[in-house]
């Protein structure tokens, strides 16, 4: 599989120097770059008509780190990212990137500033070319039409897509549309990049590649990721600190270790596996 | 350079301006009854390359859009109309009843003026979601329907407007529609028409890529209404008189056709729809007017050319809904990429 290419690429320094052309505030602005470094939920409270999802759920996600955040169906971590990228209005609390509330920002100006999600279901834009998806991504955050494709172009080479550049996503197998997914976030410079279950529907062999890939994104960009994932041997091996939800309230936090000990998690979501 | 398949949409319009030029050529040889129907046809080129636009490009259906076909109609005949006609038939301030622009310059006057009215109309509407949209667009049309026909003062009311400088001959509406097609491929080689149809494909993942969905649909509005007032304005002066009726139902459902029927996704597919509609609906407008076969006259009832119509739109959405060339187009070079239904999700 072609990830090949990424991990030699986003295991050292880059070669290719991605801000370099970007012109995005958080990434033009050194000053705005130190003050995004860190992503704070506080508090946050989301009913629906009665039925609260997430219940005074507070975190924090630093630059450079990878923070897992799992739990059972239904626990609200899905809800919480649509609350961290705006696409869901909390009930109570906010959301600070750099210490600033960004409560009033529309997603389209949480994902310009650096917020970043990837969808359990890809949501690829199915009928543009893999090489479009990504482009697009490109031009949002205020590169030309050159420099959104060359680095379109680059990324997909180096996530082994480079033979399906001029494909409609929508024709892709669903691992290879995954990983146009996780390429269009790439190109949006993420400062930090929220994955909601990315290895859902991969094999083993996409399941390595998807966490180099990460490890990757996390060591090259210096991006902080908050990684949801069902399968805990990737969130074990990814995670340095992994939050516990459960009922849409916060069950634990801790390393690895502390997770897979933890009687409480074991009984609510772990079960044997942690075992 | 053309081989840059971002450059595509040029290749697309230079190939479909010759085609254009040709049936235009042709059309020079054939008898006036035969040259009209091809003006009119141009015409309906020119507004179906702008409901195009924004259509094919952000998804979004619009009803609304031959309202700017009225105003930019009703614009031109004030400007360019003989002071005294306008004396006898509206009530306008001095200044514009003595004003009588040559048509060149009012087209130049009436396109960005009426962009300015569709970004005012556009700025709030384009803001909202799902099947409020299209419904506001069709707002648009039976607010411009009612203010024509009551504005005595400016459009006649419900009386016709009449003698109206008739300009648009062969070579002005194959004018029109060549610039209406090539405007058409120049916004598609921007930013902003990507970035369009990435929310078209889908509109929460464009958000989540950046992209300000009101804003780019805001943009192809004004630009899709320009090229749809400047078919409005080229109707005027092709038929000489016009009516709030003219401008309402009947050419918002043919132009809808024309562009479901080629392919709304696609430009190519637009100028096959309106040659597919208008070879049809001149076939069943012959059929009305009764044709003799030896000594018997056949004459179809009045009304078959809508009902026609009406089944080939029919037939094409539950045939194929993507239109007649879903989201292919006419190029030099072949595309790798085509039409591709989405696949479920899961």
């Amino acid at each position: 599989m072609g990830c090949l290419g990424l991990s030699l690429v986003i295991s050292g320094p880059m070669r290719v120097p991605l801000y370099r052309t970007c012109h995005t505030e958080h990434i033009r602005n050194p000053v705005n770059l130190l003050q995004t470094s860190s992503l704070d939920v506080r508090a946050v409270t989301v009913d629906f008509q009665g039925l609260r999802a997430i219940d005074d759920v507070s975190l924090r996600l630093h630059g450079g780190e990878i923070l897992g955040l799992i739990g059972p169906n239904g626990a609200g971590k899905t809800t919480l990212i649509n609350v961290l990228t705006g696409f869901q209005e909390p009930t109570r609390g906010s959301v600070h990137l750099g210490g600033e509330d960004i409560g009033a920002w529309k997603p389209h100006q949480r994902s310009r500033r650096g917020l970043v999600r990837t969808f359990q279901s890809v949501l690829p834009f199915a009928g543009l070319s893999a090489l479009e998806n990504v482009e697009a991504s490109g031009l949002s955050i205020g590169l030309s039409r050159a420099e959104a494709r060359a680095d379109a172009e680059r990324i997909l080479m180096e996530m082994g897509l480079g033979d399906k550049l001029h494909r409609a996503a929508g024709t892709l197998p669903f691992g290879e549309e995954r990983r146009v997914g996780i390429a269009r976030a790439i190109a949006m410079r993420p400062r930090f990049l929220l994955m909601d279950e990315p290895a859902a529907g991969l094999n083993d062999a996409e399941c390595r590649d998807l966490k180099q890939i990460v490890e990757g994104i996390s060591q090259s960009l210096g991006c902080g990721v908050l990684f949801i994932e069902h399968r805990m041997s990737l969130v074990f091996e990814l995670c340095r600190r992994i939050q516990v939800l459960q009922l849409g309230r916060t069950l634990a936090v801790g390393t690895p270790d502390e997770i897979r000990a933890d009687p409480k998690v074991r009984t609510a979501y772990l079960g044997q596996e942690a075992a | 350079m053309l081989a840059n398949p971002a450059l595509r949409p040029l290749q697309t319009a230079a190939i479909l301006i010759l085609v254009l030029l040709g049936v235009a050529l042709m059309a020079a040889l054939a008898p006036p009854a035969m040259q009209r129907t091809v003006v009119e046809a141009m015409i309906k080129l020119t507004v179906v390359v702008g409901l195009f636009v924004f259509v094919g490009n952000s998804g979004v259906f619009s009803f609304g859009h031959v309202a700017f076909m009225a105003v930019g109609g009703y614009m031109s005949a004030v400007l360019t109309l003989a002071p005294a006609r306008k004396e006898t038939l509206l009530d306008l301030p001095g200044f514009l009843e003595a004003l009588q622009l040559p048509w060149p310059v009012a087209m130049i006057v009436v396109v960005p003026a009426v962009g300015l009215i569709a970004l005012a109309v556009g700025w709030p509407i384009c803001r909202l979601r799902g099947i409020a949209l299209p419904m506001a667009t069709f707002a648009i049309l039976i607010i411009t329907f009612v203010v024509a026909s009551n504005w005595k003062e400016v459009t006649g009311g419900r009386q016709a407007l009449v003698g109206l400088p008739r300009y648009t001959g062969l070579w002005v509406a194959f004018g029109g529609a060549a610039l209406a097609i090539l405007a058409a491929a120049i916004y598609g080689v921007t930013r902003h028409s990507l970035l369009l149809r990435c929310s078209r494909e889908n509109e929460v993942a464009a958000a989540a890529t950046g992209i300000d969905v009101e804003r780019e649909r805001l943009i192809a509005f004004v630009i899709s209404a320009m090229i749809v007032a400047a078919g409005g304005v080229l109707f005027s002066h092709f038929i000489g008189t016009i009516t709030a009726n003219t401008f309402y139902l009947d050419l918002t459902f043919v132009t809808l056709t024309m562009l479901v029927a080629g392919g709304m996704r696609s430009l190519t597919g637009a100028f096959v729809g309106v040659a597919l509609v208008s070879i049809v609906s001149e076939l069943f407008r012959t059929v009305e007017r009764g044709f003799s076969v030896g000594n018997v006259t056949i004459a179809a009832p009045p009304g078959l050319q809508e009902i026609a119509l009406a089944a080939i739109l029919l037939a094409i959405l539950i045939l194929r809904p993507s239109g007649l060339l879903g989201d292919h187009e006419v190029a030099f070079t072949s595309s790798s990429s085509g039409s591709s239904p989405a696949k479920p999700e899961g």
